[in-house]
């Protein structure tokens, strides 16, 4: 921590996709993956540079740095892949549930910029929320909330149903 | 500096392109929907249910689903996965694919009736045979096509073959799915199999993988649902524990492909569950173990738990409630064996017994676990390694300590002794039918592991201990000769083949070496009454334990009580006694007795340590290294401190010998010289033993490389042999000179100037002598050749003829220069040619060449001596021939030599009138 307050204890500045900067630690924007490379890419220097993030507008960026915040001291994530410790779900902790509770688009939102960002602890955590809301609803429940068109026949709908029978919920 | 301005100045420019890239990208920013790759995420945290009915939504949804990756996935965690079947059932469905192909491009050219006897009448030609079965597979292979293709490409709705498909897999289970609303249920008894019965298919596995979810899955979330375990369905379902145990280790591999969120609370349930039914299963197992019903409920019990998760918890349970850990002491007390021994030794009889017995116990228990142990589970093993914990290791550790507080001689017997009959015990056990191939290997593995905290201890003492009794040997032999010095030193050996009596010596020794440590009598004489204990041999030759298969010894103890007179107890200890006595005369330099003792206390140190090489491995080397260094102190102590020195002061009393001062010459030899001869030859015997115990001992023994000229044991006996030669050319060097000193002596006090000069009788005639050599002709060839002789067979080939050339040379200079202050008549040539003529009678019995030559020209020489005055000219004839003397003398010395003529200035001017008058006549 020392170390880190005294030669890279900088703030930097992200400019987000509306054109708006954003300064932020630069621990905390360093939880993203591809941030971190774009910075040791450039050296250390001219941090005073924003960068621009183009996929991310202002309101999103702000909620994910505010994870990001809140998860700065977390251990870095491991690179060793989904080889055999495979995603075993573990359950959402209590603050990411509270963090996670906005509307849908604005939960898409955050997972589409923590891929984009390569944060993969918020997109696990934005992907696990989305797996909860599917669960226990319909196949019709589950397309008005995602906005999926259905090209099924009904019979196709039945058939895949009787498929799978082995599955259904007792 | 400026490569360096030049670095700083193109910095900036990088990231100022890199963000202005960054910032010119233009983003068509879309309304949030995610991308495939997210939305794949996301069903990976989807319970089974659910993402069934997310595949319901759409057919993109679908797709996503059903790939076959995601499902392959899943049959990989439970381990039901295997990819070269899969690839081996693939190849062979295209290869049917293949077939079907031809076939009915055969069957449309036969149509269409193009080439039919032209281009394809290769397949054709088959005739209608061939088309019969070609038809058959045709069929076959369509329908295998039609399947693959519905999986493939599981977006489109071809109903009929995705309900075929899934229809083919559920009518494995006869009476499990009927198309209708009833819930989905498999055969109990089906059940019991599935996850054996999991195929892997390319493109099959979602179907592979739903059968086992629909018979696993209700009993899984039951499970995982139940407060009680009296609650779950599947204790109600199946009533058998046997198969209770088979449904809940599905069960628990089952729970591995579960992931979605909560899994750990369901599969910590099942582990309870679990453990729960495992314990009441264990106290049944207990139970029968307690009354010893080996075929009833223990082997009924442990097959359940066997079926369960490998029935870990009731091989433990057997393994650690065993009655032999309770009742270990019944098997012996290890301080049986320290009990009423001499000191120095131990009694390994109770320890054999302990063994023994434990041998039968364990054959017991095998034939036992046979019984009631299913053959898939290897239970001798870890119940072996338990009792080589808890029974052997304690047992032993206690012997080893005790026996080290008591003596190091005991410990180090002790430690030897009971390693090999642990090594019996290992081979005499007889693998139980779970056990491995490889059980003589690993038993002997768990066994010799006992020993392995002893090992370092034990190489280290025995080092030690042989170190410190040799040295104390040789010290305590030191001290008595300083005691007794001088008392009286004959130092004559009395006349026998000494090669003869040497080899006869080595072959009892080399006998002797062979034959185990054990069995050897303490060799040095004194065959002292040994205690009836140490007569119980500790080689067990036997394959078993069977007491009555030991060796059958001597026992030397059992007349112990009488006495005996100093009779050798072996045919090595009479030799031993016969060759001392021989050699009584140089006992006071070194002594082959305490070679002898040196060599056997070496031996039976290796004998011990090299048991422990078997162990292999780390120790095993070690036990190895320490067998050389064993022998390696052999080499030095033997070397360095007992025959050197005695080399070191035979010279010096060569050295300071003088013929002169010595009053006693009645002797044959000079005495120092024999000494030294002696001693040379008891070195060459001691390096003999050296060497046949080298080759038993390490070479035979495996103990250390022949080829290996690197190694030190080796090294050390080159070091060995070498100091050995060295000292005895520095002998050699200095006997020389003391035996020419003798001689120069014998001629300068025993030559009678009548010898060569007599006094012509008052008749005018000589005096008639008996035509021989002179007396001290004699003496000097006695003296000289009894110790080349003594050399013979006793030191390197090489050195001894370089030996006896330098004595040859030498004697004849000796000579020459003897003859040089005679003065010979014509009636003492006589005498001199006899003398000559003995002299040249012994050279040539040495086999040198060009002394014979050297000796053959003192012959002609002394013919001059011979010629009558009155032919002064033949004389000078024969003084200027130096052929005659193949060069050895020049006409100068030759002269020299004439001049000792007793009527030499009668025929001076005669002689030199020829010789040199007549050369300047011609001149």
């Amino acid at each position: 921590m020392a170390s880190a307050s005294t030669d890279a204890a900088k703030v930097i500045k992200v400019t987000t996709s509306d054109g708006i900067d954003i300064t932020v630690d630069r621990q905390v924007a360093e939880r993203s993956i591809l941030i971190k490379n774009l910075l040791e890419d450039l050296g250390g220097e001219s941090t005073d540079e924003p960068i621009p993030i183009p996929n991310v507008n202002e309101a999103v960026m702000k909620k994910v740095l505010e994870w990001c915040e809140h998860h700065k001291a977390d251990p870095p994530a491991s690179q060793d892949d989904d080889s055999d410790s495979r995603k075993k779900s573990t359950d959402i902790e209590e603050w990411d549930q509270k963090f996670m509770q906005v509307d849908q688009e604005m939960l898409f939102e955050i997972i589409l910029a923590a891929n984009y960002l390569d944060i993969k602890a918020l997109l696990d955590v934005g992907c696990k929320t989305v797996a909860n809301m599917i669960k226990g609803k319909s196949p019709d429940e589950i397309r008005k909330t995602f906005n999926i068109q259905n090209d099924f026949t009904p019979e196709e709908e039945d058939q895949i149903r009787r498929e799978n029978e082995w599955a259904e919920d007792r | 500096m400026a490569s360096r301005s030049n670095f700083k100045r193109a910095l900036p420019a990088m990231p100022t392109s890199t963000l202005a890239a960054l910032r010119n990208t233009q983003i068509v920013d879309s309304k949030a929907v995610l991308p495939a790759e997210l939305i794949a995420t996301i069903l990976d945290y989807l319970p089974i249910p659910d993402m069934i009915r997310f595949a319901q939504t759409s057919k993109r949804m679908q797709e996503m689903v059903y790939d076959d990756t995601r499902w392959i996935q899943r049959l990989k965690s439970m381990g039901c996965w295997n990819d070269v079947e899969a690839r081996q059932r693939f190849e062979e469905a295209m290869r049917r694919k293949i077939e079907a192909q031809r076939a009915r491009e055969a069957e449309e050219a036969r149509r269409t009736g193009i080439g039919l006897n032209g281009s394809i009448n290769g397949l054709a030609g088959g005739g209608e045979t061939e088309r019969k079965t070609s038809v058959t597979l045709f069929d076959a292979s369509l329908e295998e096509e039609m399947q693959r293709k519905s999986v493939d490409r599981k977006g489109r709705p071809r109903a009929t073959t995705l309900d075929k498909g899934f229809d083919d897999m559920t009518l494995s289970s006869p009476d499990g799915t009927t198309r209708s609303s009833r819930p989905y249920v498999v055969d109990p008894k089906v059940a019991l199999k599935t996850l054996a019965g999991a195929r892997s298919i390319r493109g099959m596995a979602r179907q592979e993988y739903g059968k086992i979810y629909g018979a696993l899955a209700p009993y899984y979330f039951d499970l995982a649902r139940s407060q009680s375990h009296t609650d779950p369905i599947l204790f109600r379902t199946y009533r058998d524990p046997e198969q209770q145990a088979q449904m809940l280790n599905q069960l628990k591999i089952f729970a591995k492909s579960d992931w979605a969120q909560g899994w750990n609370q369901r599969e910590e349930r099942l582990d309870t569950m679990i453990g729960i039914f495992e314990n009441a299963v264990l106290r049944e197992f207990e139970q029968g173990f307690e009354v010893k019903e080996y075929d009833g409920r223990m082997k009924r019990y442990i097959h359940v738990l066997v079926s369960l998760n490998g029935g870990a918890a009731g091989i433990d349970h057997f393994v650690h409630n065993h009655p032999l850990m309770l009742e270990k002491e019944k098997l012996g007390n290890p301080s049986e064996c320290l009990r009423n021994v001499a000191q120095g030794h131990v009694n390994l009889q109770p320890s054999h017994d302990f063994f023994k017995e434990l041998a039968i116990t364990l054959n017991d228990e095998a034939a036992i676990i046979d019984r009631v142990f299913p053959p898939t589970v290897d239970v001798l093993l870890p119940f072996l390694e338990r009792i080589a914990e808890d029974v052997i290791s304690d047992y032993i550790t206690s012997l080893f300590d005790e026996a080290h507080d008591m003596g190091i001689e005991a410990y180090l017997k002790a430690v030897a002794g009971i390693f090999e009959q642990a090594l019996q015990l290992a081979v005499s056990l007889t693998p139980s039918k779970g056990s491995k191939a490889n059980f003589q290997e690993e038993a002997m593995r768990i066994i010799t592991r006992c020993f392995e905290q002893h090992i370092d201890l034990y190489l280290q003492e025995e080092l030690d201990f042989f170190k410190g009794k040799s040295v104390a040997e040789v010290e305590a032999w030191e001290k008595r000769l300083s005691e007794e010095e001088q008392s009286t030193e004959t130092y004559y050996m009395s006349n026998v083949n000494r090669q003869a009596a040497k080899r006869d010596f080595l072959t009892s020794f080399k006998k002797v070496v062979m034959m185990p440590v054990n069995v050897l009598p303490t060799i040095g004489g004194a065959s002292k009454p040994v205690p009836s204990p140490t007569a119980i041999p500790t080689t067990m030759n036997g394959n078993s334990l069977d007491p009555t298969s030991r060796s059958g010894t001597p026992i030397p103890g059992e007349r112990a009580t009488t006495p005996r007179p100093e009779a050798p107890t072996s045919e090595l200890a009479a030799k031993a006694a016969i060759m001392n006595s021989r050699l009584e005369g140089i006992r006071s330099l070194f002594s082959i007795e305490v070679a002898l003792n040196l060599v056997h206390t070496a031996k039976a140190s290796l004998e011990r340590a090299a048991r422990f090489v078997r162990l292999g491995g780390q120790s095993g080397e070690e036990a190895k290294e320490q067998c050389e260094s064993i022998f390696i102190n052999l080499l030095q102590i033997l070397g360095n401190q007992h025959i050197k020195p005695g080399f070191d002061r035979a010279v010096n009393h060569l050295s300071v010998y003088r013929p002169r001062e010595v009053a006693d010459h009645s002797d044959q030899g000079v005495a120092p010289l024999v000494a030294f001869l002696e001693l040379v030859n008891v070195g060459d015997l001691i390096q003999q033993m050296v060497e046949v115990f080298y080759h038993q001992e390490l070479l035979a023994a495996n103990l250390t490389d022949r080829d290996n000229f690197l190694s030190p044991a080796d090294k050390e006996k080159k070091r060995f042999e070498q100091m050995l030669d060295e000292r005895v050319a520095a002998g050699l060097n200095k006997g020389i000179d003391v035996l020419m000193d003798e001689v120069e002596y014998i001629c300068g006090t025993t030559q009678h100037p009548t010898d060569f000069n007599p006094i012509a009788a008052p008749n005018g005639m000589p005096q008639v002598f008996d035509i021989g050599p002179s007396q001290t002709a004699t003496k000097i060839v006695e003296m000289v050749s009894s110790h080349t002789s003594m050399l013979m067979g006793s030191t390197d080939k090489n050195v001894l003829d370089v030996f006896n050339q330098e004595v040859g040379l030498r004697l004849f200079t000796a000579l020459c220069k003897h003859l040089k202050r005679q003065r010979v008549s014509v009636d003492g040539a006589i005498k001199l040619i006899s003398d000559v003529n003995a002299y040249t009678a012994y050279v040539t019995s040495l086999r040198n060449k060009s002394l014979t030559e050297y000796f053959a020209a003192l012959r002609e020489l002394s013919q001059i001596y011979l010629i009558d005055p009155n032919h002064a000219k033949e004389i000078a004839t024969i003084i200027a021939d130096s052929d005659r003397y193949h060069g050895i003398f020049r006409a100068e010395e030759v002269y020299e030599f004439a001049e000792r003529r007793a009527d030499w200035y009668q025929i001076k001017s005669a002689v030199e009138k020829q010789m040199y008058g007549v050369g300047c006549l011609v001149m």
